[in-house]
């Protein structure tokens, strides 16, 4: 009990942090919200213009910082995350809950993806250690994990989309679509998250094999695998039941962890393939200096994170006895 | 000359005398062949940000989707051609009172797509809203206006000064709204206006963060258009997807630098085609108030040592051309230059002259090459430059190199928009590479330029004149030129401030700032070309857009 009461100590405090950095940091930007709407209308908007918008954006008010920062505290207690000034005037919280689908359909599905994956070849390949399988796929997936999402991105987008012609190069689905619950359209969202989703898994899949396959040799010579084996069990049975089970562990937080940034998008790979995610939203909301919509989004980052991190401690305390008899 | 209030037509901002006053009846498009069948779908392709699927013409975000084709102005304004002037929702538009008073006109028959009929007290409205809310007013011509009432079928605008280049802001740049639908808003500045009701040829018909479509209009005012149907402007969060778009006949007209055009696009089908009209300059802004560069000297010297036709070659890949130094945009703005001047004046590079003029002005070559002032002060200079803007940062790279062959040391230093912004506001920076807005003669840039009342002290920060000119001549010059529709007079005027850039080298122009205009006939013809320049083709451009969709005819 006071281990998971530490923890949420721990977490409120990390949150409070977090929010605190979410509010000054990016006000030590150079310049403000008008002036960065001026530099995307460069030469269509007269020099004049940045007077008005600066009165639009509420840019001179004389509010001190300090009390900016209070109600901003409050705001966000109560949910009142304000007009976001990129997209002004919708709603920071409408922006956000039309990028958060997208965002999780394609990262999430992407990450449950690699991982499941990840952590089956990392098995199979500790499992038949030095064998063809394990010298050619573990290394393979470990180097392309190296390569820059976006590079992996657009040598795709190259290939399949533009020189074969196979797949759709970037966004959503279709422009001239309307958005209807229908098959249809369902395989069109479905053909352009393809692309992206292919990206994604080939760079993250190599790191899940790695640390599945290091856990899954250690977990082999163990006394009760040799046991198991003397016992006649079936190699799927050790694979799974007895080796998996527990080399899994320390790979559970690192994934529950992962499910938590899903929320952050990917914002390489959102903005090579124009994906309307939180990532492509969250660079947007840097370059527009837009206050309101970044701090919104780094603290449903924070919190998605921090509850993760809660959570997959208090499975852990559940899963693993160890971790309770600490107190 | 009984009568002091005489009537003058307007073609104000070009300032040509003998446009009509007689309000037009026939439909204020030309070309109008009321034959042709009505169909088709366009695509519009550009890199942009997401459709916020807002559709306010006073939110610079939502401008470009809204202006033009939903709300539309006064009167339009040809940039391209002489600032020719169409009567639109006005039939005429006469300066009264010394220039002081303008009375419009409104046009009769004119629906909004609710049903309800335009009336003057709407376009008196949407000017006193402005008012009302400083933020919409984008083009701050409340700074000249005193009032705007209602009289009638007419509106009536009082001016506090003669301000006749203010016609083009307040005709042609503000789209006129319905007082029915925004009496009743609370806010206008945070108004998003997601089912917006105008009088323009076309009407939202679905909008995502990714696409916006409308649909014809088919009670427009104008009889027989728009002849297409749809038209569809899916938002492209980068350059390559809408460059696609565009090459594989997916999109009809596009609006985008495509560094190999020829390769990308051109060569892609017989009908793809491109004009590329230059509209502003692309200058070396010069801070006035920094040592060594109020020194006339090293000015001229850096005149001269610039080969603006290579920068333009390297840095543009030659799509934009060579500016000259005395500010005018050529061809756009020919009939404005005035070429014997220019001539003698001899700008043409010349590293040996940029030589001799700072050898002349007692600068002495020390380490490195490089020229130093009397007191030993290097002539050694930093230039901030936008980094986003990549055909700049090559550009500067040649105007480095060049300035270094005559001894002058230049440091390029490529910024965030924002970054580059506040700096250039404030007056934080010795050089600075980039351009004002312009408008439907030279005059609004010169007088953004030059006009030293608009601009501000060192470190606050400056609507426009951001190298900090000030001249008292220079500014009566301008001043005057807002108080006359005399073409011959303005022309003089503007000859004058010419002589001023030449002499003075506040700035040096180095290139000139096209519109991107890529289109396909393969489905629609009627497109503006250098031959037929009847509105500006950069779709981004309000209300020029309109103009072009209202000419389109199915092949």
């Amino acid at each position: 009990m006071r281990y998971v009461l530490r923890r949420l100590v721990f977490f409120v405090v990390t949150l409070f942090a977090a929010m605190t950095t979410n509010f000054f940091l990016p006000r030590l930007m150079p310049g403000n919200p008008a002036l960065a709407m001026m530099a995307r209308f460069h030469g269509r908007l007269n020099g004049q213009a940045l007077v008005a918008m600066e009165v639009a954006f509420g840019v001179n008010t004389k509010q001190g910082l300090i009390s900016q920062y209070f109600s901003y505290l409050g705001n966000s207690f109560t949910g009142h995350f304000g007009t976001s000034l990129t997209f002004f005037p919708t709603a920071v919280s409408q922006v956000v809950f039309t990028a958060l689908p997208w965002t999780i359909g394609l990262v999430g599905v992407t990450t449950v993806i690699a991982f499941i994956l990840g952590t089956l070849i990392g098995m199979i390949g500790a499992w038949r250690r030095g064998g063809a399988f394990d010298s050619v796929m573990p290394p393979v997936f470990i180097i392309l994990s190296a390569f820059p999402y976006f590079w992996i991105g657009m040598v795709s987008i190259l290939v399949f989309g533009i020189t074969l012609g196979w797949l759709p190069i970037g966004s959503d689905y279709s422009y001239g679509l309307r958005e209807t619950l229908s098959w249809s359209f369902a395989g069109n969202v479905l053909e352009h998250a393809v692309l992206p989703g292919f990206t994604i898994v080939i760079t993250s899949i190599g790191g899940w094999i790695l640390t599945m396959r290091n856990n899954m040799v250690t977990t082999l010579s163990e006394d009760y695998i040799r046991l198991a084996r003397a016992k006649g069990l079936s190699p799927s049975r050790i694979i799974l039941d007895y080796a998996g089970r527990n080399a899994i562990l320390p790979n559970l937080t690192g994934f529950g962890m992962s499910l938590g940034f899903v929320v952050s998008g990917a914002i390489l790979v959102e903005y090579v393939f124009s994906y309307p995610g939180v990532g492509y939203t969250l660079l947007q909301a840097v370059l527009g200096e837009d206050y309101p919509l970044m701090q919104t989004l780094f603290l449903f980052i924070t919190i998605a994170v921090l509850v993760v991190v809660l959570i997959v401690d208090a499975v852990t305390v559940v899963l693993d006895p160890r971790t309770r008899s600490v107190s | 000359m009984s009568k002091r209030n005489w009537m003058m037509a307007i073609l104000a901002s070009a300032g040509l005398l003998g446009a009509t006053t007689t309000s037009s009846v026939a439909s204020a498009t030309a070309n109008n062949a009321g034959s042709a069948a009505v169909g088709g779908t366009l695509t519009i392709s550009n890199a942009e940000y997401l459709w916020t699927c807002g559709f306010n013409p006073f939110n610079p975000s939502d401008t470009g989707l809204s202006m033009g084709v939903i709300y539309e102005p006064l009167m339009f304004v040809d940039t391209l051609n002489n600032a020719k002037v169409t009567p639109w929702l006005a039939t005429s538009a006469t300066w009264s009172d010394g220039n002081k008073v303008l009375t419009f006109a409104v046009r009769n028959g004119v629906k909004w797509t609710d049903g309800q009929s335009l009336t003057a007290a709407d376009v008196a409205f949407t000017f006193n809203m402005l008012k009302k809310y400083p933020a919409l007013d984008l083009n701050t011509i409340w700074s000249v206006l005193s009032s705007v009432v209602q009289s009638g079928n007419n509106v009536v605008m009082s001016f506090k000064t003669a301000a006749v280049p203010y016609f083009y802001y307040i005709a042609d740049q503000v789209g006129i709204v319905p007082e029915h639908v925004w009496a009743s808003v609370k806010n206008p500045v945070a108004f998003k206006d997601a089912n917006p009701v105008g009088t323009g040829p076309y009407a939202v018909s679905n909008c995502t963060a990714q696409n916006v479509a409308y649909t014809r209009n088919s009670h427009y005012w104008q009889p027989g258009l728009p002849k297409v149907q749809t038209i569809e402007y899916p938002a492209f969060t980068s350059n390559p997807p809408a460059n696609t778009l565009l090459s594989t006949g997916g999109a009809q007209w596009g609006g985008q630098f495509i560094p190999n055009l020829k390769g990308e696009y051109l060569s892609k089908s017989p009908n793809n085609h491109f004009w590329f009209p230059p509209v502003v300059n692309v200058s070396i802004f010069i801070n006035q108030t920094v040592p060594l560069l109020n020194n006339l000297a090293v000015r001229k010297a850096m005149a001269f040592a610039i080969d603006r036709a290579r920068v333009a070659l390297i840095g543009e890949y030659g799509y934009e051309a060579a500016a000259n130094q005395a500010g005018i945009v050529t061809p756009t703005f020919q009939n404005w230059l005035d070429t014997s001047e220019l001539g003698s004046a001899g700008y043409s590079y010349n590293p040996k002259t940029a030589i001799s003029i700072l050898e002349k002005a007692g600068f002495k070559r020390g380490s490195g090459g490089v020229f130093a002032s009397p007191q030993g002060k290097r002539l050694s200079f930093t230039i901030i430059n936008q980094s986003a803007y990549t055909d700049w940062v090559a550009a500067l790279q040649v105007v480095s190199q060049e300035l270094s062959q005559v001894g002058i040391n230049l440091t390029v230093e490529n910024l965030s928009g924002t970054d580059y912004g506040a700096k250039l506001y404030d007056g934080n920076f010795q050089l600075a590479y980039g351009y004002e807005a312009g408008g439907p003669s030279p005059y609004y840039e010169f007088r953004q330029w030059l006009y030293s009342p608009a601009s501000a002290p060192i470190g606050r920060p400056a609507a426009t004149n951001w190298e900090r000119y000030s001249d008292k001549a220079t500014d009566e010059l301008i001043g005057s030129y807002a108080t006359s529709t005399n073409s011959v007079t303005q022309h003089q005027i503007l000859n004058k401030l010419e002589n001023v850039l030449l002499q003075d080298v506040p700035l040096i122009p180095v290139t000139e700032q096209a519109d991107w205009d890529e289109y396909s006939t393969a489905q629609f013809t009627g497109w503006p070309s250098a031959s037929d320049p009847y509105a500006q083709p950069y779709a981004w451009v309000t209300p020029d857009w309109e103009v072009v969709l209202l000419r389109l005819r199915l092949k």
